[in-house]
């Protein structure tokens, strides 16, 4: 195998010392992206390392890509070099936490069930419930953008990330924003990161604000016969006076990944199912349950259920981790992401789903109602006679999106490396603002130090 | 500049649509606080392939450029600190479309802010930043500066309300970013450039968000005799994690100037009260309102009431939102701060604001946004006297040394622009500020595009700047 750039060792024994570098194939092999391994692996344990790091790295030439729990290193093009991981999960410290103010500062490589296992002892959490989520660090969560049902009420990393500190691919340390909960001191440099995919910068830091608890919470799940019921209902509930915390519609074929047990065996298998769960006062979460009900009989629901508390955490896991056991089942599946509005969507999932027939590949989606809609497809077992029907799928997927009625926003977020053959089979068709990014790729890594090659456009 | 380019501007955009006379450049030197600088030429586009054409004119005569709204700006961004061209945006005020299923509104950015708001409010719909000069303020510049308001402790600052955004770039390419989908692939430049104040692009389409008007408001006005515990109920609030949609403190001396203009009902004789807002579902407005009661009147809140009519909550909070002019009947001049602190850090900051006042030995007002912590001391004084002035630019600077000391940041929501520039280094390191540099740079690269604003001009770490006094401007009126 043509291997990676030759790796100078002892300089970087000398910056972390020799038990944090690990040239072995085992460490190499965990943090493969897309196919392509690092010479080495590099565990520093603050900033200052990894601001050395990245000083060498541009010096010799090498490419670096950050990394966490290593669950998300398959999203986003293959870099076109790849020398040295930096694993930060030594960096998985909790740095300021003060509850009264609801304002936290942690370390990239916490993870996120640890994180929200300290919050909950103050009854607050932060709305992060995203896949791979007894694995996946906070660095890596801001980095990939990770998608919560819990958006619907209260927003992305975007809107409660409060500043950061990082370290840009020159090996410079420096940050943006602050700790307090409303700030417009300087550039908001850290919103260029949450996404990034480690292409711009090294995140070191992430301040949050954090979310009380709610006192109470109910989940609901009506059926339907047809997407288009399920998303009038769906307006209905966005234009009542309501404010859920999830609302969420999944189509038959997504059910298996959501609902096992009991609400598995209650399902029939036509089903188009809205998933709504309610959160505040206990008045407030009855309320809710009453008048879901009765807006799903005025929708035409062919049921409506209360869920039980047991069955409420497993459905909530179900839609936290739909993306991963989609994978699970299927791992050559091809998973869009796709910035979707309420009026286009159902049309879309029609485009979708003859795209889906044509091919004759299973679908299964989830849309949230927040905008973002899961399009997975799955393959049938792989065929030597029949040729792959991804690449052709994945093609129309990007042209439907692209309609000018439709205005959906797609990036192939989970697929097999064979189907990333340049940038645009990921990211999509090229756009004008592409060319800003990269003036923007380049004032943070001049010399194409970070994750070279994995991001929109070719950066 | 050279009458070159104003005869060129008038021939792209006709004479009425043009300003260079002495007088009408004189209009346009000031906005809402006390920075001046004068420009050569205002003009006045319509569309956005308008801008585009100014924009490259200007750059053939290697002219300032320097975007406006309603100049109510409260740190000099829309100033022309440099001189030059300009551009305001009054005339590209139309509200291009709103899709209420979808719950965005694409909009021009002279609309102004409280316009929008008013324009869905048959559909029963709002668009959520509301800062203080709404009636008055426009989307671009909300876009532009990042604006917040009273409600934005629970909705979030103007960031959390654009999905797309159309630019002029400065070398004059018009590039669309976002659209109204909450999220499209690469980089969130929306995020970047919303509160860059017109430092790296011009707007000139807006896409926002609208959020659905909730079923119930309940307004509590809460009355201190003691402003140590008006703060410590706000720290309660917090504390026992009561999200109101707004949180709103005015002390004594602000208080009375307020309700001598106002009427609102405002106690004159208190040493402040607490204007809060709970809004949601009937039930929960309910449960939090009680709650807010019972921790004010653990805290010794001498009277919680609440409004008891929409007439009455208006009132109250016109009082609120009309307190910065009311300050412009017992002082010729205000300088008003937007410092951030930690909200657990709020009474001690009170205090210290008190001794400043007494060191410095002037009158500081002080009504702000006390439920994120976003505070607003208003230093009264006369533009006449040089050497009060000298110590209000002094106590200015302490105040936000405290903040910056408690772990806060220098503006929660006014900006930075040519106001705070030079402060920048109490918060971010050169290399912070350098790589800020070269962000802007990547957009802006000859720095034409509003110089002089959001990062130092290279002197002394921490000197405070003395702005000039406006000498023919009253701005508190």
């Amino acid at each position: 195998m043509s291997g990676p750039a030759q790796v100078s060792l002892s300089r970087l024994e000398e910056i972390v010392g020799g038990a944090q570098v690990d040239a072995g194939a085992e460490a190499a092999a965990a943090r493969e992206v897309c196919g392509v391994r690092p010479a080495v692996v590099v565990s520093p344990e603050n900033a200052g390392q990894i601001a050395e790091i990245l000083r060498f790295a541009a010096e010799e030439k090498l490419a670096v890509i950050p990394t966490g729990g290593c669950t998300k290193l398959g999203i986003g093009s293959p870099p076109t070099r790849y020398d040295i991981a930096l694993d930060l999960s030594r960096m998985n410290r909790v740095l300021a936490y003060d509850p009264h103010d609801l304002t936290l500062g942690v370390e990239p490589g916490v993870r996120i069930v640890d994180l929200l296992a300290t919050l909950a002892v103050k009854k607050q959490f932060l709305p992060l419930a995203v896949p791979f989520a007894d694995r996946a660090t906070v660095g890596g969560i801001v980095a990939a953008n990770s998608s919560s049902p819990l958006r619907h009420a209260s927003g992305a990393v975007r809107d409660f990330c409060l500043g950061m500190e990082f370290v840009t691919g020159e090996g410079k340390q420096a940050k943006s924003g602050g700790r307090v909960v409303k700030n417009v001191t300087g550039y908001d440099l850290h919103k260029l990161l949450v996404g990034s995919l480690g292409t711009l910068a090294v995140i070191t830091r992430v301040n949050f604000r954090t979310f009380p608890l709610p006192p109470a919470q109910g989940m609901f799940v009506a059926s339907f016969s047809s997407a288009e019921v399920a998303f009038e209902y769906c307006r209905a509930i966005s234009h009542s006076v309501l404010m859920p915390q999830i609302v969420e519609v999944a189509d038959p074929s997504a059910a298996r990944f959501l609902f096992s047990g009991e609400a598995a065996a209650s399902i029939a298998p036509a089903e188009w199912r809205v998933i709504v769960s309610a959160a505040g006062p206990p008045a407030v979460v009855d309320r809710s349950s009453r008048e879901l009900g009765r807006m799903a009989s005025a929708s035409k629901a062919v049921g409506f259920v209360s869920v039980r508390e047991a069955e409420e955490s497993a459905i909530f896991v179900g839609l936290r981790e739909f993306p991963r056991r989609v994978l699970e089942f299927a791992p050559g599946a091809a998973i869009f992401r796709i910035g979707v509005l309420p009026t286009t969507t159902p049309s879309l999932l029609n485009g979708l789903s003859e795209i889906a027939k044509r091919h004759g590949i299973a679908l299964a989606t989830l849309t949230r109602a927040s905008g973002i809609l899961y399009a997975a497809f799955l393959p049938q077992e792989v065929s030597r006679v029949t040729p792959n029907p991804l690449p052709g799928t994945v093609a129309e997927v990007f042209r439907a999106c692209n309609q000018p009625e439709t205005q959906a926003s797609a990036m192939l977020e989970w697929c097999p490396t064979d189907l990333k053959t340049s940038p645009d089979a990921v990211w999509g068709p090229s756009r004008p603002d592409f060319a800003l990014m990269r003036r923007v790729k380049n004032s943070f890594d001049p010399q194409n130090v970070l994750a070279p090659g994995r991001f929109a456009g070719g950066i | 500049m050279q009458p070159q380019l104003i005869r060129e501007l008038e021939g792209l955009l006709g004479s009425q649509a043009v300003l260079s006379s002495p007088v009408d450049l004189m209009l346009y030197e000031y906005d809402g606080s006390v920075d001046l600088g004068s420009p050569q030429c205002i003009v006045f586009p319509t569309t956005t392939r308008e801008v585009s054409e100014i924009v490259r004119l200007a750059n053939r005569y290697e002219t300032p450029i320097v975007g406006r709204g309603a100049g109510t700006g409260l740190s000099g961004g829309a100033i022309a600190r440099n001189g030059g061209l300009v551009i305001a945006f009054s005339r590209m005020n139309r509200i291009l479309e709103i899709d209420a299923p979808n719950l965005r509104a694409v909009v021009q950015p002279g609309v102004v802010n409280l316009d929008l708001s008013r324009a869905v409010d048959s559909l029963g719909l709002f668009f959520a930043p509301d800062p203080s000069s709404q009636k008055a303020c426009t989307i671009g510049g909300n876009a532009s500066e990042n604006s917040g308001g009273p409600h934005t402790l629970a909705y979030g600052v103007t960031s959390n309300h654009v999905t797309g955004l159309e630019l002029v770039l400065p070398d004059g390419e018009i590039v669309r970013i976002g659209g109204k989908n909450i999220e499209s692939s690469g980089y969130d430049l929306r995020g970047l450039l919303i509160g860059s104040e017109g430092t790296m692009a011009l707007v000139t389409e807006i896409t926002v968000r609208l959020m659905r008007k909730p079923e119930a408001v309940k307004t509590l006005l809460a009355v201190y005799d003691t402003l140590d515990d008006t703060s410590e109920s706000v720290v309660a609030i917090t504390v026992r994690a009561i999200t109101p949609a707004a949180c709103e403190m005015l002390d004594g001396f602000t208080l009375r100037a307020v309700e001598d203009y106002v009427h609102a009902g405002f106690p004159k004789d208190c040493a402040a009260v607490l204007l809060i807002e709970v809004e949601g579902l009937l039930e929960a407005v309910e449960a939090q309102a009680a709650e807010i009661t019972e921790v004010c009147t653990q805290f010794r809140a001498r009277e919680v009431r609440a409004a008891r009519s929409e007439q009455e909550r208006a009132l109250l909070w016109r009082g609120r939102k009309e307190a910065f002019g009311a300050m412009g009947r017992i002082s010729p001049m205000y300088y008003v701060q937007d410092g951030v602190i930690p909200r657990t850090r709020l009474p001690e900051t009170l205090r210290r604001i008190e001794e400043i006042s007494l060191k410095y030995d002037l009158k500081i007002g002080n009504i702000f946004h006390a439920g994120d912590g976003n505070l607003h001391p208003l230093i009264l004084f006369d533009e006449r006297d040089r050497e009060q002035f000298a110590r209000v630019v002094a106590a200015g600077g302490e105040i936000m040394r405290h903040c910056v000391d408690v772990g806060g940041a220098l503006t929660g929501e006014h900006g930075i622009g040519m106001e705070k520039n030079e402060l920048m280094p109490l918060i971010f390191t050169p290399d912070d500020l350098a790589l800020m540099e070269r962000v802007r740079a990547a957009f802006n690269p000859d720095g034409r595009l509003n110089p002089g604003k959001v990062l130092p001009m290279g002197k002394a770490c921490g000197e405070i700047r003395v702005p000039r006094t406006p000498a023919s401007a009253a701005i508190s009126t």
